[in-house]
């Protein structure tokens, strides 16, 4: 029986190629995401071994909370220093500074690279730095920097140049004294370094007398755990200290925490992919077994067990999607650094290094691509040991199962799947959501044949009309194997139902975003931070001064907090991030929709909450709530009002005389301005901040458009991610019309030979190609907007606060897909076109 | 090895088959009460016009197909009361069967088609079997040939000796000489007398064809589902002229 399946595999290699072509397309893009990801979290790994070398301990404040991936610790004071440099054993100790510094580039343009961190940071002792300076000196005055040679490479930067740096205070002119590497590499991970002396770095970057983290160096010989105790022993309250290899660690680990989320994220694009391809995999095995079906019996006559027909068809199964998935996963490799260049071309980078093969990435790419090849064959192996052994001698022997047992299994695996979603939705359950949208797809999957004639039929009416009898024929075959047709079509439709869902969210989010401009903010012009880098909590504290300086500008809001980095406090127990406005000009220039309390309840020291903390958490107006800051401790304040949600000012806002004493070096994040004048106050605020290329300027209309382009951007990320999917929902169809045209060879030989042209022929398979597509896309987008809606409705607590369902994407996917039928339509139409008659005719 | 006779018992042998397509108004009776007895060692031609049952009576005795009513031996085993796993051993170690339109397995070579049962089954070919059919077939020189290589004639060797390989109790071949010319025809039928002849096989041959009937031992005739008759030692001849006798 190994002999028969071996060879049936090897007789029909073009049915084989076809096939693996779905699974391998699965299993690169599984093992592509793998491989990127842990290609990114290994470079990083050497990247932080290699940036942190050189010390034996860091000294530095306590970790007061941890938010994801970062803690939130105080400076030290410099007066440690002298201490631990007189503990015993220790060789050298050099504090460190670290802080935001953005270069200006020649042309005026705030320098940085995705969303890679910009740093600024002191130069200390020449042991302990990270930093080899390759060109010129170290600084030797307060108006002297280090650059990264990967900056200076890239935005031509040579020594003795100056350069414009970007800091939390104004903006200073700088001359370049020296080029540094990164330890042995000119590029960390895309991340700009300015380096000052330590005073001037504590100036510009942090506060006078306090250094972020004290590095300490070991003499050679020396017990370490003791040096380490004795140096805990000078240090004060709320400083620790720790070794290199915690560091590293701590490093590593902030990086998981992101990696993991785009790795969660592909593997959700990849599994879609997988499963469509699971459905072409089933059609094509149905197909096939169909056309065995002599074969098969006739095996069965001359004595094969039903088992062993069983296992044949499984094994044949299993070969193909063991080597499917070994190329898959060769090509996987390639795949990573192309995913990786399609990030990059969303403006999300990521360093590149040498790919990681992992043995995880390769036992996933294994069981995932034979298991989903051996699943999607099983229900046409149990079909093949249907086959009675008379069909091997009786021509007119089908094999029908009713359907009316399929029908009922998939309409209960419908349902079930519709209440499983539902479930997961009023949840929050992502799993929940997947597993019963997985569900929904698979039971309509098996009621499409009810609907595939009469639908066939309905699409197929015009081409039959234009298109005279090939139309006709093509239209007639489309619905001769209403089960075919809906297994051809199901691939597409699962396809386009997500792509249209994701359509629904996307056009819903633009909607939101739309009103959220026109009712979260009053102001005319809006100053905000171009680069969220993570390094970048907000901008120069000198902007809101400058734009409130200007005349025509009438009134000034500033925004403290409300970014990743900056605003961070506890919330009775969690850690949330805190913003503060200017209460005197908050009706000005930011609407808020008061649900309970007084937003002027703001400037008496209250926190305003939006109704959604206020629901959670059960909050109303008057409670008392403990709250704790990184620098000042617990403390408690009371609920002074509810508004509604307001993407502007997050969640939890406070008055700036409230936010301000609570946090080091609060930094503006945005600035509401009321102006009297349109377009000339515009230009005028445009030419005051030109110093400031890190912060832009925009009026509603202007950031309305900015944030549906940004919304835009990250749909056609999602709609390449889906592309592959349909790609393997398109090679389903191209199989499927090769094996129905092999299958009809006969048929076809005499058409031609009672007269039908090669063209015909052509229009014949092509017009039951795009039948098939509209087939499918009209399902799926059907089943899409439904899934679409109701994500989009269970996400209004997320700012989707209107639903759309953009009618015109529609149409372009129904129209997309038609051309795609009719490309996919190609190849087997011509091989069709190209039948010999005789030989045609003569074929068994 | 001849086949020794078991217990004396007939080959194959039906009681009352009965065998209806169809429902209701459009009902056929294929079988209508059939029963005959296929002796151990003899060559028996089943004969009769189309539509007379033939095939179908070989298809129920065989074990392809299920009678509506009735039973079907084969050398004394109840194939009515086996179930599919019993079924399918039948076939593949007590029967062979030889189809008119030679039915191999494409992708499988000439010797693999032919050691397919015994592959199936996972027992060991006799190899000394294998080359005494092989050369009594005059296909030695085809065995690494595709049957897409093979003339039909060719073809239809390489299927009398799968059915040969592994020994079974009964042959039963249905017209097969129903797609070869005269030659191939008589090239067949002289294999099947002879290993009647010589190895003491029983064989059921369905066939319309009164010269291919004259290779048999016996004749039995069929019309609408019914035995009509019999015929010791046919010749051509007698077979032609009772065929006439029964049209008339």
């Amino acid at each position: 029986m190994w002999k028969i399946t071996l060879k049936s595999l090897l007789a029909h290699k073009l049915r084989l190629a076809l096939t693996a072509i779905a699974i391998v397309l699965g299993v690169t893009f599984v093992s592509g995401t793998y491989i990127l990801t842990d290609t990114i979290h290994n470079t990083f790994t050497s990247l932080f071994s290699t940036v942190y070398r050189g010390f034996d301990f860091q000294v530095r404040g306590v970790a007061q909370f941890s938010g994801p991936g970062t803690a939130v610790r105080n400076p030290i004071p410099e007066s440690i220093l002298p201490k631990i440099r007189k503990v015993p054993g220790v060789e050298d100790a050099a504090g460190s500074v670290v802080g935001y510094a953005q270069f200006v580039s020649h042309g005026g343009k705030a320098i940085a690279n995705g969303g890679a961190p910009t740093i600024g940071a002191s130069l200390h002792s020449k042991t302990l730095s990270y930093l080899h300076i390759v060109e010129g000196r170290a600084p030797t005055t307060s108006h002297g920097v280090v650059m990264d040679a990967g900056t200076a490479k890239k935005y031509h930067f040579k020594v003795g140049q100056q350069v414009r740096v970007l800091l939390f205070g104004p903006p200073r002119t700088f001359t370049i004294t020296g080029i540094a590497r990164f330890g042995d590499t000119a590029n960390l991970a895309g991340a700009t370094m300015a380096a000052f002396d330590t005073t001037t770095a504590q100036k510009v970057l942090g506060e006078v007398g306090k250094f972020n983290a004290i590095y300490v160096k070991v003499a050679p010989g020396a017990g370490k755990l003791a040096i380490q105790r004795d140096i805990a022993r000078v240090l004060p309250r709320g400083v620790d200290v720790v070794t290199r290899q915690a560091v590293v660690n701590e490093a590593i680990s902030s990086i998981n925490q992101p990696l993991s989320f785009l790795s969660t994220t592909l593997l959700i694009f990849a599994f879609i992919a997988l499963f469509v391809g699971a459905f072409t995999i089933l059609n094509t095995f149905s197909v096939v077994v169909g056309q065995r079906t002599r074969e098969l019996a006739l095996l069965r006559v001359v004595g094969a067990s039903r088992r062993q027909v069983f296992r044949s068809v499984l094994v044949e199964a299993a070969i193909l999607g063991l080597v499917s998935s070994l190329i898959g996963l060769g090509l996987g490799v390639l795949t990573a650094m192309g995913i990786e260049a399609l990030l990059r071309g969303f403006g999300i980078s990521i360093p590149s290094g040498s790919p990681v093969l992992a043995a995880r990435t390769v036992i996933m790419a294994l069981v995932l691509g034979v298991g989903v090849t051996i699943l999607a064959a099983i229900s046409p192996a149990r079909r093949a040991v249907r086959i009675p052994p008379v069909a091997a001698i009786s021509d007119s022997h089908v094999v029908d199962v009713s359907l009316r047992r399929r029908f009922t299994w998939g309409a209960s695996i419908a349902i079930a799947g519709a209440a499983v979603l539902g479930i997961g939705l009023s949840n929050h359950a992502v799993q929940l959501v997947g597993l019963g949208a997985l569900g929904v797809f698979i039971g309509v999957a098996m009621l499409l044949p009810a609907v595939a004639s009469p639908l066939s039929s309905a699409i197929g009416r015009p081409l039959a009309r234009t298109l005279g009898v090939a139309g006709r024929l093509g239209r007639a075959n489309s619905m001769r194997s209403p089960r075919r047709t809906a297994q051809t079509a199901s691939a597409l439709m699962i396809g386009l139902a997500v792509v249209s869902a994701f359509a629904v969210i996307g056009a819903s989010i633009s909607k939101s975003v739309t009103s959220v401009a026109d009712n979260a903010v009053s102001a005319d012009l809006i100053v905000y931070g171009k680069m969220s880098s993570p390094m970048s909590p907000g901008f120069s504290t000198t902007v809101p001064r400058v734009v409130a300086a200007l005349p025509g500008v009438t009134a000034t809001n500033t925004i403290y907090g409300h970014t990743p980095m900056s605003g961070q406090f506890k919330f009775r127990h969690s850690l949330e991030t805190l913003t503060g406005v200017s209460a005197r000009h908050l009706a000005g220039t930011i609407r808020l929709h008061m649900t309970a309390g007084d937003s002027r309840a703001l400037a008496s020291g209250t926190m305003l909450i939006d109704a959604t903390v206020a629901k959670s958490d059960h909050l109303s107006v008057g409670d008392t709530v403990p709250v704790r800051f990184a620098l000042t401790g617990r403390s408690t304040v009371r609920i002074g009002g509810v508004y509604k949600p307001n993407p502007i000012v997050g969640s939890y806002l406070v008055s700036d005389s409230y936010y301000l004493p609570h946090f080091q070096n609060p930094l503006p994040s945005g600035v509401l301005l009321r102006t009297s004048g349109g377009s000339a106050v515009e230009r005028e605020v445009q030419h005051a901040l030109a110093p400031y290329p890190n912060v832009q300027v925009q009026n509603r209309a202007q950031l309305e458009h900015s944030q549906l382009a940004q919304i835009d951007k990250l749909l056609g990320l999602v709609y390449a991610l889906l592309a592959l999917a349909v790609i393997i929902a398109l090679i389903g169809i191209v199989n499927t019309l090769v094996l129905s045209v092999f299958e009809r060879t006969r048929e076809i030989g005499l058409l031609r030979a009672v007269g039908m042209k090669r063209r015909q022929v052509r229009i014949m398979i092509r017009a039951e190609s795009v039948i098939l597509s509209i087939f499918g896309a009209v399902v799926g987008i059907i089943i899409g907007t439904g899934l679409g809606v109701a994500l989009a409705s269970s996400l209004g607590s997320a700012g989707i606060t209107d639903i759309s369902v953009p009618a015109s994407s529609m149409v372009v996917f129904i129209i997309l897909s038609a051309v795609l039928g009719l490309l996919a339509a190609t190849w087997p139409a011509r091989r069709a076109a190209k039948l010999d008659v005789l030989a045609a005719i003569a074929a068994e | 090895m001849p086949m020794e006779s078991v217990n004396g018992s007939p080959a194959a042998h039906a009681l009352d088959l009965h065998k209806a397509y169809g429902t209701g108004q459009a009902v056929v009776n294929a079988l209508d009460g059939i029963s005959v007895t296929f002796e151990q060692g003899r060559f028996t031609a089943v004969m009769g016009p189309s539509g007379s049952g033939k095939s179908t009576l070989m298809h129920c005795m065989a074990g392809l197909d299920r009678p509506t009513s009735g039973r079907s031996f084969v050398g004394g085993v109840d194939v009515g009361s086996l179930n599919d796993t019993e079924l399918t051993r039948l076939r593949r170690d007590r029967v062979g069967f030889v189809f008119q339109s030679f039915n191999l397995v494409p992708t499988l070579t000439a010797g693999e088609n032919i050691t397919l049962p015994l592959d199936l089954a996972g027992t060991k070919v006799d190899k000394g079997w294998f080359d005494h059919l092989a050369g009594q077939l005059g296909i030695a020189g085809w065995l690494t040939h595709n049957p897409s290589e093979l003339s039909g004639g060719q073809q239809q060797r390489v299927a009398c000796a799968r059915a040969l390989i592994s020994r079974p109790e009964l042959v039963f071949a249905d017209e097969p000489t129903g797609n070869l010319d005269s030659i191939a025809s008589a090239e067949i039928l002289s294999f099947l007398r002879t290993s009647v002849k010589d190895l003491g096989q029983s064989i059921v041959m369905v066939t319309h064809d009164p010269r291919g009937a004259a290779y048999a031992d016996r004749v039995v005739f069929l019309a609408d589902g019914k035995v009509v008759g019999e015929m010791e030692q046919p010749t051509a001849d007698s077979v032609l002229e009772r065929i006439r006798l029964l049209a008339g």
